[in-house]
């Protein structure tokens, strides 16, 4: 296995990763031993009503770490329970925004911390058996998670009666075939039906009519692998980490120019400054931070000037951005705003589902003026042109995120670079020294 | 005579109960279908649906959607170099000249004149802790440089048999990604 990069061992941050680094933990018998694991499965199980559960997960304040925020106590409490027939929870483990590898870092690390989750996650909510969709790429943690699954079956914890339980609980793999929106949980959803995946439009929401139709909860692998702490630890605890309304901690992916690269368990409320320079080391030698993502590929861009803004989701939208997947992409003095917006608005017009008009057509307009215009062949008209094709993709005005994420890539570069953009365009030159006709 | 195998052809039609609604069969079965012909003909996806009792334009619709079906030959090894954001910043773009060189491939080519490697830019493969980084067949492989490509082709070149790059958990698993894929139109 490859060098850990990120955060393991024992600190008082290390709630998902204090145990990464233990030689076995993706062993049932190590992750059990050494690290208590599935006792909380247990308890859960043997000591706590489902609404219980749910309501330890709600006092805890968790928000779902897939991208939205959104807060998974209550996500939960959607369900009915006692609705009649099939319920399912489906797990997403598509992992592609771009800048992102904290669901690999935790599947592979510690699978049985997800199985856990996953399935005291299926209890709370009535539902007997799970799906963990999971990109096609992660062949590893596919055979980890498998493995993993393997030996719960085998314990007991997944079958017809868990820890002496009339509960029978079952989980399945759905590998996925390369495509990004899939991500988006209602293309999943279209996906794991055996569909092109294009998003549905929402009302009805997957709790109500999910996944082949029935009751659903969707949650994110990092969001699921936390329960189990929670539930160990107590909701109120876990609260006091973070802040009030971001509590807990999360994994920071820190990538790019920087010379610590690694995923980090943090804090919520800590500054990108800390996670930036002090964890992942600050950029090269004689180098500056020109600009970060902090939440993936898909949050607004925030210059050096900004790197004191807070990792909790209130700062993050009070700075116009946003805490998304968790992915912080660094970037330095020595690279090119203008070329690096470019490379994302390529990523999201080759990943347009092709649904809705503004999207299909706006990343491939985007695409091309900014080709124009590192080509050296812009002018006023080709800012004029992002400004426009960047209003239209956001607000609404698509079915699902990807629309709006293209958009304010273009937007937040402009917004914040507006004179690195009026040099290449306007002047024809690239004050990184970069060539401009190679584009 | 059919392109699939009868035997590739039985478990095909046995993969419907496995899921809560047949239709869910479709891309385990193309996996299926791809692994034993390499990539997907026109012909291995209406048996395809024919085993599913699909209707085959739904199939290959399915098919051309996802980027890891193959609608063209591929090489025997298989490289996808990762060329977003993270990856690109630390120097994914010359990777990617250098196996493109490596392996012989110009120009919008994509397999290599002997066939032995295709090569693919692809988006984040999400260990962008590692970049620049790629998957070659079914291995990821990390902090690349040009040096570490040309030890992997040798490796590949060499005539003594590699161990099967095992697909993982034993099972199968499908190839890795096509051509792009063109837009949905609804
Ligand atoms: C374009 C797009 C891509 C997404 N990709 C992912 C992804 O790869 N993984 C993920 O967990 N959530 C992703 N999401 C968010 C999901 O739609 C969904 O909100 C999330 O999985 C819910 O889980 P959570 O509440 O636990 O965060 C994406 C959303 C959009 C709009
Ligand atoms: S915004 Fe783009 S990706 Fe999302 S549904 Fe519309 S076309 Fe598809
Ligand atoms: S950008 Fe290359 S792996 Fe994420």
């Amino acid at each position: 296995m490859a060098e850990l990069r990120g955060s393991s061992g024992e600190a008082p941050n290390h709630i998902l990763t204090r145990w990464f680094g233990t030689p076995d933990l993706h062993r049932l018998e190590t992750y059990a031993s050494k690290a208590g694991g599935y006792s909380a499965m247990r308890k859960a199980l043997l000591d706590m009503a489902p609404a219980d559960i749910t309501n330890e997960v709600k006092t805890s304040g968790l928000r779902g770490r897939g991208g939205a925020g959104f807060a998974t106590g209550t996500k939960w409490s959607f369900i009915n329970r006692d609705a009649p027939g099939p319920k399912y929870v489906v797990v997403n483990a598509d992992e592609s925004e771009p800048g992102t590898a904290k669901d690999r870092y935790i599947l592979e690390n510690s699978p049985h911390m997800v199985v856990e989750g996953i399935l005291i996650a299926a209890y709370a909510v009535g539902a007997n058996q799970a799906w963990v969709y999971i990109r096609g790429e992660y062949d590893r943690p596919y055979r980890m998670l498998t493995e993993a699954i393997e030996e719960a079956r085998a314990k007991g914890y997944i079958g017809p009666k868990p820890f002496g339980k009339e509960y029978p609980l079952d989980i399945r793999l759905y590998r996925g075939h390369g495509a990004y929106i899939c991500g988006e949980e209602t293309a999943l959803l279209e996906s794991l039906e055996g569909k092109r995946a294009q998003p549905r439009s929402r009302p009805p929401f997957p709790a109500v009519k999910g996944a082949w139709g029935r009751p659903t909860l969707l949650n994110n692998v990092e969001t699921l692998a936390t329960v189990p702490a929670i539930l160990n630890m107590g909701g109120a605890e876990y609260a006091k980490l973070g802040t009030a309304k971001s509590p807990g901690t999360r994994l920071l992916t820190v990538s790019g120019n920087v010379r610590k690269p690694g995923v980090y368990e943090v804090e919520l409320g800590k500054t990108f400054r800390h996670v930036i320079m002090e964890l992942a080391g600050g950029p090269p030698e004689g180098r500056k931070v020109k600009v970060f993502w902090p939440g993936g590929s898909s949050a607004p861009v925030l210059p050096e000037s900004m790197l004191d803004t807070t990792t909790d989701m209130e700062a993050l939208a009070a700075a116009r951005s946003m805490g998304g997947s968790g992915g912080v992409i660094v970037m330095d003095d020595t690279h090119c705003v203008v070329k690096a917006a470019h490379r994302l608005l390529k990523f999201y017009a080759y990943e347009s589902c092709g649904k809705c008009t503004p999207c299909r057509v706006g990343g491939d307009w985007a695409v091309r003026t900014y080709e124009r215009i590192l080509a050296g062949q812009g002018s006023q008209v080709e800012l004029d042109i992002l400004q426009r094709v960047s209003d239209g993709l956001q607000n609404g005005r698509c079915l699902c995120g990807l629309g709006d994420s293209a958009g304010w890539v273009i937007d937040s570069t402009l917004r914040h670079f507006r004179e690195e953009y009026e040099d290449h365009a306007l002047r024809h030159e690239c004050n990184v020294g970069a060539v401009m006709a190679s584009a | 005579m059919t392109a699939l195998s009868a035997q590739v052809l039985e478990e095909i039609r046995e993969l419907p109960a496995k899921y809560p609604q047949s239709r869910s069969a479709v891309m385990p079965a193309l996996d299926l279908a791809q692994e034993e012909m390499g990539h997907l003909t026109p012909e291995a996806m209406t048996e395809v649906a024919q085993a599913l009792q699909l209707d085959p334009g739904y199939v290959e619709g399915v098919a051309t959607f996802y980027s890891l079906f193959h609608l063209e030959p591929v090489g025997k090894h298989r490289f996808y170099v990762c060329t977003n954001l993270s990856c690109m910043l630390r120097g994914a773009n010359e990777i990617v000249d250098h196996v493109r060189q490596a392996i012989g491939v110009s120009g919008s080519e994509q397999v290599s004149p002997d066939g032995l490697f295709s090569y693919e830019e692809v988006e984040c493969l999400g260990a962008c802790e590692y970049a620049p980084m790629m998957r070659l067949d079914h291995e990821y492989h990390y902090d690349l440089t040009t040096q570490t490509i040309d030890e992997l082709i040798t490796q590949r070149r060499s005539p003594t048999p590699l161990a099967p790059t095992l697909s993982p958990g034993g099972e199968r698993v499908k190839k890795p990604r096509a051509p792009r894929k063109k837009k949905a139109d609804g």
